[in-house]
C-alpha cells in the first residue's frame, strides 16, 4: 500500500467523523418578535378593540376576550353548567338544558356564528352549537347570556354547525354521524349505506327576536359532514359544506374513511330548497322529538317545549338543490372568501388546497358537467369546478381565513404553521410556525365580507412547553400574529378556558355601547319577584315552601325564617332589588345540593333547598357587594317534621322573648 | 509483516480491545427527530441488542403515513450482534498475544469489515422501513418516501431527522482510527527504530 | 349684584371642572310630563340648596297631585323602602318623615336622580354618607318618578 495514500486515507476518515459531530442540527428555535408587546398592550382602564367570542369546547361555553390584549372578561354557560352564576342550577334556567333525551348539563361547543346583516357583523346575537347531543344554542351580545337553545332531531353530534347566512337568515346544522332515520332505527350498524342518513338543518332566525326554528331538513346520502360556510355576495343562497366519510365507513375511520383520494364539498342551493318548502316539496316527518327552550328577559324564566314535527327534503329525489363536489382527502375547512366567489377547501390529509369558484360552479351545473352521481345526487367535475390549487402550501390544511386584501390563511395541523397565500395568484406568500399544531384560525370579522385584516388569531391544540407547567394537564392556547404588514409576526400567546375551537371576533364598537346595564325592576314579572320589600313573604302549600326574598345592600329580606320543617322543600325566591349596574347579589344557603344563583339588578332567581338536618341553617349573600357584605346573612330555622313551630319572617325585628 | 509488535502498540491495542467492551452498556448509534410540534426532539437509540428512546411515540406518528411499528423484533441482527462484537474483542486481545504485524491488520480489517456491514444493514432496513408503506395509510403524499438518512440530516415532512453514532458507536470509530494510526506507525516508523 | 355674580360664574366653573369624566345623564323615562323641570347643564347651578343635577326648578301645587303620590308610593315600596322608612327612624338610610321641610325640593329630586355626583361633590349628602356608611345607591329613578316619590314625601309629611 502506498504510505501516502494510506495515510490521507486516515485523515479524511478522522475528519468525516468531526463532521458528523457538527451536522447534528439544533432543535427548531422559538421565535422571538420585536416591538410585539407595544401591538398586544391595552393600557389599564382602556378597551381593547374587539370582543372575541371563543368556543370552549368539552367545556359547554364560550369565552369572551378582549383583543389585542388577549384578557379574559366572560365565560358564558351554553350547555354546560355553571356555578358561577348558578347557570343551569337555579329552577329558571335548568328548563334550557333539557333535551329529548332529559337533562343534559354538558355538551361540546366547537364553534360560534356572529349574527350578520348584509354580509357584516350586527352584534346582535352569537350561536353555538352542540356536538355531543345535537343542539345550537344563541347567546344575546346585550346580556351576554344564553337566551335560546333549539334540539336537532335526526341528527348524530352536530359539528357542521352553526354557520350562518350574510343575512342571518339560517343558522345551520349539518350531522357529523349519519344515523339510521325513519320508523325502524334499530337496525345492524353494518346496514350503514342502506338504513343511515346524513342530514342538514336549516333553522331559521327571527330577525326580530333571533328565535330559531327548524325551517326544514335536507336529507342526504350517509356521509361525515364536517365543516360549512354560507355564500355571500354572488353565491347569497348557497351553502357549501364539508364532507368526509365518502367511503361510508363504520368502524376504524382512521383508516377506513381515508381511502378514496377525493371526498366532496356539497353545494346546496337553500333558496331552491326554499322554493320546494313553499310548494309543499317537503315531507312532514312526526316520529321526532326535540327540545326547544328559550329565557324570557321579563320573567327571567326559562321554558321548555318538546315539539314534534320537522320538514324534510331529501336532495336526493329533489335533483336540483345540492351538487356534490369532488374535494382531495377528507376537508375539513370549507370556507368562502369575502366576494363570495371562492370557496377554499382544505383536505386534512392532502398536499394542496383546492380553491373553487363559483361562477364555474354555476356553469357546470348550467351545462350538465357531471361525473355520475354520488348516493343520488349529481358529482360536478372536479376540474370544472376549481379555480386551482395551492401547491405544496404545508402539511395537514385544516381552516381559512381571509384579510379583506385578496390574502388567505389557511391553518397547517401537522406542520404547525399559519401559511398566508394570494388568492388570485395561489402564490404562498408567507409561513410563521404555531406553537403548536393549529386548529382554527380566526381573523376579527371572520367569515364576514369585511373582515378587519390586523390580526389572525391561531387556536392551538397542544401547548406543552409554552406556559408554567400545571401537571398533565396543560392550559389550552391561543396565539395572535399581526398580519397588517407583508410579513405575520407572532405578538402574543394567551392561555383559554376549555378547548377552543373556533372564534369569531367583532369590532366592540358594534357591541359595547348596546350592553345592558341592569333589569328594571318594573318590567319584572317573575310570578315569585317581589318588587319591594313589602311584598316579601314566606308561602306553604303542603310541603312546599316558596320564601320571596329581596336583596339590596346590604341586607336580605326576610333574613329570619322559621317553621320549615324536615321533608320540605324550600325554594328561595330572590329578588335582587338593586338599579344600579355592575351591584349583583348573590345567594347561599349551608347544604344546599346544587349552587348558588348570582342576581343581577332587578332580576329574580330561585335557589332550590332541600334541608337534611333539624337545626339553625345560615344563608348569605355571595357576591362582595358593598362594606357591609359580611352582614348580609341570614338564618332559617328547620324543625322536625311533626313540628308546630309556625311559618314566620322577618328582618330587623328584635324579639326580647328570645333572650329569656 | 510477520514482525512482532512494538511494546506501547501491544498495550494500546489490549485497551482499545477492551474499550470495545462499552458496545455492550452504552447505545450505539441515534436517530434524532424534530418537529414544531416537537421541539424538544424525539429520539431512538439503538443498542447492541435492543432499542430505546420515544419509540412508541415515532410509530404512532408514523402510521399516519403508513409506516410499520418499530419493534425490537425487526431487527434479527440483535440475536447475533452481541456475538460478532464479542468475537472482535478476542481477534483484538488476540492479535497483542500473537504479537504480530499482520494479526493487527487483521484486527483493523475486522473493525472495518463489521463497521461496513453495520452501515449497509442499516440502509438496508432504512429503505424497507421508508417504502414499505401500507397502502391503506391516512395521509399519502404522492411520491414521497419516509426513508431515515444513513448519516446525517434529512427533512422528512414536518420532521427533520438526524442519524449518527451514539457513544458506542464513537468508541468503535476512536477504536478504529487508533488501530489504523498504530498500523501506520508500525509499518513506517517503529520499523526504523526498532532493534530487532 | 355684581360681587354675587361673579362668585356665581366662580362656583359654576368649580362645578364644571369638577364633573366627573363621564357624567351620569342617562335618563331614559321621558313619557312622563316633566313641564316643572328645567333640564340644564350642571355648570349652571344656582343655588347649592338645591344639589346637584338636572332638576333645577319644581313647582309644587297644592293642593297634593293624588295620582303622582300614588304612583310615587309604589316607587318607594319597590326601590326606596328597603332602606328608607317613613317615620324618622334611620335604618339603612335615615328616615322621611320631615325630610320635605329639611331639603328643598330640588335637592330631594338630585339626590335620587343624580346621586353618585352628589355623593361626590355635594356637602349635604356627603354629611349624611359619613352618618350613614352606606352609599345610596343608584335606583334608576328617572326625573318624573323622583317627582312622584317627592309627592308621596310631601303626602307622607301630612301636607294635603
Amino acid at each position: 500500500m502506498n504510505t501516502n495514500k494510506f495515510i490521507s486515507l486516515g485523515v479524511l476518515a478522522v475528519a468525516a467523523s468531526l463532521t458528523m459531530i457538527g451536522c447534528k442540527p439544533k432543535g427548531p428555535q422559538t421565535v422571538t418578535t420585536g416591538g410585539a408587546a407595544e401591538k398586544v398592550y391595552v393600557a389599564p382602564g382602556k378597551y381593547d378593540e374587539f370582543y372575541d367570542i371563543v368556543s370552549g369546547g368539552f367545556n359547554g361555553q364560550m369565552s369572551v376576550y378582549g383583543l389585542p390584549s388577549g384578557r379574559l372578561f366572560r365565560i358564558i354557560p351554553v350547555f354546560s353548567l355553571f356555578p358561577e352564576n348558578g347557570y343551569g342550577f337555579s329552577e329558571e334556567t335548568k328548563p334550557m338544558l333539557n333535551t329529548s333525551h332529559g337533562f343534559v348539563p354538558w355538551d361540546d361547543l366547537h364553534h360560534i356564528a356572529l349574527s350578520q346583516t348584509k354580509g357584516e357583523h350586527d352584534g346582535r346575537w352569537a350561536f353555538g352549537n352542540a356536538n355531543n347531543t345535537p343542539r345550537i344554542g344563541r347567546v344575546d351580545m346585550k346580556t351576554f347570556r344564553t337566551m335560546e337553545i333549539i334540539e336537532l332531531p335526526n341528527s348524530g353530534g352536530n359539528h357542521s354547525s352553526p354557520f350562518i347566512t350574510e343575512n342571518s337568515e339560517y343558522v345551520v346544522a349539518g350531522t357529523r354521524f349519519s344515523v339510521p332515520v325513519g320508523e325502524n332505527r334499530d337496525v345492524p350498524v353494518s346496514s350503514y349505506k342502506k338504513n343511515f342518513r346524513g342530514t342538514l338543518s336549516f333553522v331559521s332566525v327571527d330577525p326580530a327576536n333571533g328565535g330559531m326554528k327548524i325551517a326544514f331538513q335536507l336529507a342526504t346520502p350517509p356521509v361525515d359532514f364536517d365543516l360549512s360556510r354560507a355564500g355571500k355576495g354572488p353565491s347569497h343562497g348557497w351553502f357549501f359544506f364539508s364532507c368526509y366519510n365518502t367511503e361510508q365507513a363504520y368502524t376504524l375511520l382512521e383508516v377506513n374513511a381515508s381511502q378514496r383520494d377525493k371526498d366532496f364539498i356539497l353545494a346546496v342551493n337553500w333558496k331552491k330548497a326554499e322554493e320546494y318548502l313553499k310548494a309543499g316539496k317537503a315531507k312532514k316527518i312526526t316520529n321526532v322529538k326535540y327540545a326547544h327552550n328559550y329565557l324570557d328577559e321579563k320573567t327571567h324564566t326559562a321554558t321548555s317545549e318538546m315539539l314534534n314535527e320537522v320538514m324534510e327534503l331529501d336532495i336526493a329525489q329533489l335533483k336540483d338543490i345540492a351538487y356534490f363536489i369532488p374535494c382531495p382527502k377528507s376537508p375539513h375547512g370549507c370556507d368562502t372568501d369575502p366576494s363570495g366567489e371562492y370557496i377554499v377547501a382544505s383536505g386534512k390529509l392532502a398536499a394542496l388546497i383546492p380553491v373553487f369558484s363559483f361562477k364555474k360552479i354555476q356553469d357546470a351545473i348550467a351545462n350538465k358537467d357531471f361525473d355520475g352521481e354520488f348516493g343520488g345526487v349529481p358529482i360536478i367535475k372536479y376540474e370544472s369546478a376549481l379555480k386551482g390549487e395551492v401547491q405544496k402550501p404545508g402539511l395537514g390544511p385544516l381552516h381559512t381565513e381571509f384579510d379583506g386584501r385578496g390574502n388567505a390563511y389557511t391553518s397547517m395541523f401537522v406542520s404547525s404553521e399559519i401559511v398566508k397565500w394570494d388568492l388570485n395568484t395561489l402564490q404562498v406568500l408567507d409561513r410563521v410556525p404555531t406553537y403548536y399544531s393549529v386548529g382554527h384560525l380566526s381573523v376579527p370579522g371572520g367569515p364576514t365580507a369585511k373582515p378587519y385584516g390586523k390580526y389572525v388569531i391561531a387556536y392551538n391544540k397542544i401547548t406543552k412547553d409554552r406556559y408554567l407547567p400545571t401537571g398533565p394537564e396543560l392550559t389550552q392556547s391561543a396565539q395572535i400574529y399581526s398580519i397588517d404588514g407583508d410579513k405575520m409576526q407572532l405578538l402574543l400567546d394567551f392561555p383559554t378556558t376549555g378547548e377552543p375551537h373556533y372564534a369569531e371576533a367583532i369590532a366592540a364598537e358594534k357591541v359595547a355601547p348596546n350592553s345592558t346595564k341592569i333589569y328594571k325592576i318594573e318590567d319584572n314579572n317573575h310570578p315569585y319577584v317581589a318588587r319591594g320589600e313589602k311584598q316579601t313573604k314566606v308561602e306553604r302549600k303542603g310541603n312546599r315552601v316558596d320564601v320571596y326574598m329581596t336583596a339590596i345592600r346590604s341586607h336580605l329580606t326576610p333574613d329570619n325564617i322559621e317553621g320549615v320543617k324536615l321533608g320540605d322543600e324550600v325554594y328561595f325566591h330572590v329578588t335582587n332589588l338593586e338599579q344600579d349596574w355592575d351591584i349583583p347579589h348573590g345567594f347561599a344557603v349551608k347544604g344546599a345540593a346544587n349552587a348558588e344563583i348570582l342576581i343581577m339588578p332587578g332580576e329574580t332567581q330561585t335557589l332550590k333547598w332541600k334541608p337534611t338536618e333539624v337545626g339553625v341553617v345560615p344563608f348569605y349573600c355571595t357576591d362582595f357587594c358593598s362594606a357591609l357584605h359580611q352582614e348580609m346573612q341570614g338564618y332559617v330555622r328547620v324543625s322536625p317534621p311533626n313540628s308546630n313551630v309556625p311559618l314566620k319572617f322577618s328582618t330587623g325585628k328584635i324579639e326580647p322573648s328570645g333572650e329569656k | 509483516m510477520n514482525q512482532p509488535l512494538n511494546k506501547i502498540s501491544r498495550i494500546l491495542i489490549m485497551i482499545a480491545s477492551l474499550a470495545l467492551c462499552s458496545a455492550y452498556v452504552t447505545p450505539l448509534w441515534q436517530i434524532l427527530m424534530w418537529a414544531p410540534q416537537y421541539p424538544e426532539g424525539l429520539e431512538m437509540k439503538i443498542w447492541i441488542n435492543t432499542l430505546t428512546g420515544n419509540i412508541k411515540i415515532i410509530s404512532a406518528l408514523n402510521h399516519y403515513i403508513g409506516m410499520a411499528h418499530i419493534e425490537v423484533s425487526m431487527f434479527p441482527e440483535f440475536k447475533y450482534m452481541i456475538y460478532i462484537v464479542g468475537v472482535i474483542i478476542l481477534i483484538g486481545l488476540f492479535s497483542t498475544l500473537i504479537n504480530r504485524r499482520w494479526s493487527l491488520l487483521v484486527f483493523f480489517f475486522s473493525l472495518g469489515a463489521a463497521g461496513l456491514a453495520a452501515l449497509v444493514d442499516f440502509y438496508l432496513w432504512g429503505y424497507k422501513y421508508g417504502h414499505n408503506l401500507n397502502p391503506d395509510a391516512p395521509i399519502k403524499v404522492p411520491g414521497m418516501v419516509y426513508q431515515p438518512p444513513l448519516i446525517g440530516t434529512k427533512q422528512l415532512l414536518n420532521f427533520t431527522a438526524f442519524s449518527g453514532p451514539d457513544i458506542g458507536g464513537w468508541v468503535f470509530i476512536v477504536v478504529a482510527v487508533m488501530v489504523f494510526t498504530l498500523l501506520v506507525l508500525e509499518q513506517f516508523y517503529f520499523k526504523k527504530n526498532d532493534p530487532q | 349684584m355684581k360681587k354675587t355674580s361673579l362668585i356665581v360664574v366662580a362656583a359654576a366653573t368649580i362645578i364644571f371642572a369638577c364633573s366627573p369624566g363621564k357624567p351620569q345623564v342617562a335618563q331614559e323615562d321621558t313619557s312622563i310630563p316633566q313641564a316643572e323641570t328645567v333640564p340644564a347643564p350642571a355648570a349652571n347651578q344656582q343655588d347649592p340648596r338645591k344639589g346637584l343635577g338636572e332638576v333645577k326648578h319644581v313647582t309644587l301645587k297644592t293642593p297634593l297631585e293624588q295620582d303622582r303620590v300614588r304612583r310615587g308610593e309604589e316607587i318607594y315600596e319597590m326601590k326606596c323602602g328597603a332602606c328608607h322608612k317613613l317615620t324618622d327612624e334611620r335604618l339603612v338610610g335615615p328616615g322621611w318623615k320631615g325630610v320635605t321641610q329639611r331639603r328643598h325640593p330640588e335637592w330631594i329630586m338630585n339626590m335620587v336622580t343624580n346621586v353618585d355626583v352628589m355623593l361626590d361633590q355635594d356637602a349635604e349628602a356627603q354629611k349624611l354618607l359619613e352618618l350613614c356608611l352606606t352609599r345610596m345607591p343608584n335606583q334608576n329613578v328617572s326625573i318624573g318618578d323622583a317627582r312622584d316619590v317627592l309627592e308621596f314625601m310631601r303626602s307622607n309629611d301630612g301636607q294635603k
